[in-house]
């Protein structure tokens, strides 16, 4: 179903038939309150058009994330994890993407019809996001101090102060800032350009362009990938203690082991859909479904004697040439016919947990 | 277990980039400072530190890709001469090496069954007849298809390109395999894949493993024993259950309790602080909480029985070799000189 020719079905009736047949389903929706709800994605569906034809990135997409919540989306390399945040913001660039149905509800509104006008007023004050590759991000030819200070004029400018600070003043609210990070001797670094600073010392960079403007919701896409433990140990600190002054994170990450330490809920991604949601500590001590178990068993424990992981073999799906049924089912090691041919939808299997999976008994409420 | 590698007193500078004046080059860096450790026969090393620890530096010179500034390098009991190239293709011959990006380390324009076939070229061990044979094992071994020989590396998933370089690096039989982070670029699955790959080779094919990276998990997983690198110095090696359980270096009790496990879900109110190396003395001891005078000189090698060998003061209790010459910095100076825990009680 990933690659279908538009001409041959109707794109929404394609995509009702292979999620559900009835509305669709967000996690924690039925039992909670709209009341604390900052962002609710339902049923986000995008394709990427390309002279090879379409291939569908996120299926059906249902997430959810309360006020001062830190929600953790993981999955592995082209499970669609940064297209979501992307899509959130609005960032996507179509083409090549295409957003097929779905939609973002956030403080009222749905950001997918926003002008882009619209977008720019939420863009920092209301959603930011931190982005892997901080030189990407960086502007080469500005330094540290210029690039921080800019967003710091933007955000005064969007709350609408009339007041702007002396160029004394903003040095300095940015020098603190820059410490509160853990970063040595932040004088001089303000006067370095991104290419001079270390990968760990960029991000944080990054992330303190993103912080000054105290935005409501912040997505985090793999803040610390390719950065050593001790710095990731560091920005980790950061994050929490800005999930204490009460701002909403969407913590976006391969590495099961930060999610445990970092989020509320985590929804686990796989080829474009959610495959398990809840609550970080019953997913991972729990998991429902196989693909959950194999990311848990993938982290190494034990010493050099320990046995072999148990981690079924088999590569990352290609998102052009899914298996029909379920996508994890070619390296499930439980897979039935079932299994092969239909595809399961996201269930409720108990309050607050999800999952899509065939082997789920729910009035056991556990893997079968 | 017999040693295959000695190493003493290792050191690798590298010149700085910044002059002072027109002739005169900058100061030199030194990647790798005074580092002694063995590697014995069908054991795995694990090597770990932080970014700029010098621990690719390390597994350069050991495929001789760098070049000792000073110290010995020996291999199966013969000392290496760096500008001897019969030397130098005595260490390639015996020494393969998997990096970390399997994107950069292999040629694109090379078809995988070109690429392994390469190393047996260059190595000139076994007649050409045979090539066909040896690719065979290595790929089946390594778990490479042989739908994947005629493909290029950019057809390839990132576990699939790690095999195809642990392939070329096996094919021709090595001694000793370096890996220098060569699960970090991938995913957890396939991580935890090609880690059991590297444990089932290691059995069949009789060698050692000097295992490289900064996850101490993983490194918990696959090695023996266990060093701790901090700014170019070894701080910390022996067993791996021993270090890990009681870690004696302040660098290493603050590395060990940083590890991010499943088991603990929920924050973790850590703040680390930036770690400064020191300029001279004990690299650790502008940020060690225990620091004292004495570590303004360069601490030594201290066996704690077992081949547990730290670098720290608070284990050195022989007098004699106190606060020579060098002038107290920072931590050490005035105010903030502090007493080593053991000499409170």
């Amino acid at each position: 179903m990933a690659v279908y020719n538009p001409g041959e079905t109707d794109t929404r009736q394609t995509r009702a038939h292979g999620i559900s047949s009835r509305p669709a389903q967000v996690a924690g929706h039925e039992t909670e309150s709209d009341e604390g709800k900052l962002l609710e994605i339902k049923d986000l569906t995008v394709d990427f058009v390309s002279v090879d034809g379409r291939v569908r990135i996120l299926n059906g997409v249902s997430l959810m994330a309360r006020k001062g919540e830190v929600v953790g989306i993981v999955g592995e390399s082209g499970s669609g994890k940064t297209t979501l945040g992307l899509a959130i913001l609005g960032l996507l660039d179509s083409p090549p993407a295409d957003i097929v149905s779905g939609s973002v509800i956030y403080g009222g509104r749905d950001l997918l019809k926003l002008k882009p006008s619209e977008m720019e007023k939420i863009h920092g004050t209301g959603i930011n996001m931190v982005f892997q590759e901080p030189l990407d991000s960086l502007n080469p030819v500005y330094t540290v101090e210029t690039q921080i200070g800019e967003s710091l004029k933007v955000q005064r400018k969007r709350l609408g102060s009339p007041v702007q600070e002396t160029e004394a003043e903003r040095k300095k609210v940015i020098t603190d800032l820059l410490r509160n990070l853990c970063i040595d001797k932040p004088e001089e670094v303000l006067e370095r350009y991104p290419h001079e600073l270390s990968g760990g010392m960029r991000q944080r960079v990054a992330i303190s362009i993103s912080t000054i403007e105290k935005p409501t919701l912040m997505i985090s896409d793999e803040p610390t990938t390719g950065l050593d433990a001790y710095v990731q140990n560091r920005i980790l600190g950061m994050f929490s203690a800005q999930r204490k002054a009460g701002e909403t994170l969407l913590y976006i990450t391969h590495d099961l082991t930060i999610a445990s330490q970092i989020c509320d809920r985590i929804y686990i991604m796989y080829a474009g859909r959610v495959m398990e949601a809840g609550e970080t500590r019953g997913v991972l001590q729990e998991p429902l479904h196989p693909y959950t178990s194999t990311l848990v068993a993938s982290v190494p424990q034990g010493f050099e004697d320990a046995p072999p992981l148990s981690v079924q073999l088999g590569e990352p799906p290609d998102l052009r040439n899914l298996p029909s049924g379920c996508k994890f089912n070619p390296r499930c090691s439980y897979a039935k016919d079932t299994c092969r041919e239909t595809e399961p939808k996201l269930d409720e299997i108990f309050t607050g947990r999800y999952a899509a999976c065939w082997r789920v008994d729910k009035e056991l409420g556990r893997f079968s | 277990m017999g040693d295959l590698v000695e190493i003493e007193n290792l050191t690798v500078a590298f010149r700085s980039k910044r002059r002072e004046g027109l002739f005169r080059s900058g100061p030199s860096l030194k990647a790798l400072d005074d580092v002694s450790l063995t590697i014995g026969e069908n054991e795995t090393f694990g090597l770990t530190g932080e970014t700029g620890s010098g621990k690719s530096t390390l597994a350069k010179v050991l495929v001789a890709l760098y070049r000792p500034t000073s110290g010995t390098v020996r291999f199966l009991g013969r000392e290496i001469d760096y500008k001897n190239r019969k030397d130098i293709a005595f260490l390639r011959q015996n020494v393969g090496i998997v990096f970390q990006d399997p994107v950069r380390s292999l040629n694109p324009s090379l078809t995988v069954k070109e690429v392994i076939t390469e190393a047996l070229i260059a190595a000139k061990a076994i007649p050409k007849k045979d090539y066909d044979e040896r690719i065979n094992f290595i790929t089946k071994l390594v778990g490479v298809t042989k739908d994947l020989l005629p493909r290029r590396p950019r057809e390839l998933s990132g576990g699939q390109r790690q095999r195809v370089s642990l392939a070329r690096a096996l094919v021709v039989p090595k001694k000793l395999l370096v890996l220098d982070e060569p699960t970090s670029a991938l995913d957890v699955s396939i991580q935890a894949q090609v880690l059991n790959t590297l444990k089932k080779l290691k059995s069949e094919l009789n060698m050692s493993y000097l295992f490289i990276t900064h996850d101490i998990n993983v490194i918990k997983y696959v090695s023996h024993r266990l060093g701790v690198l901090f700014y170019g110095r070894l701080v910390e090696v022996g067993d791996t259950r021993t270090v890990d359980i009681e870690p004696k270096h302040p660098y290493t009790q603050s590395l060990i309790s940083h590890v991010l496990t499943l088991k603990q879900v929920g924050l973790q109110e850590t703040v680390v602080s930036e770690h400064r190396p020191a300029p001279s003395g004990c690299r650790y001891r502008l940020v060690c909480p225990a620091a004292f005078e004495r570590c303004a000189t360069v601490p030594r090698l201290v066996n704690l029985g077992a081949g547990h060998l730290v670098s720290c003061f608070l284990y050195d209790h022989q007098p004699g070799k106190e606060n020579h010459a060098l002038l107290p910095t920072a931590a050490a100076t005035g105010d903030d000189s502090r007493v080593p825990p053991h000499e409170h009680a």
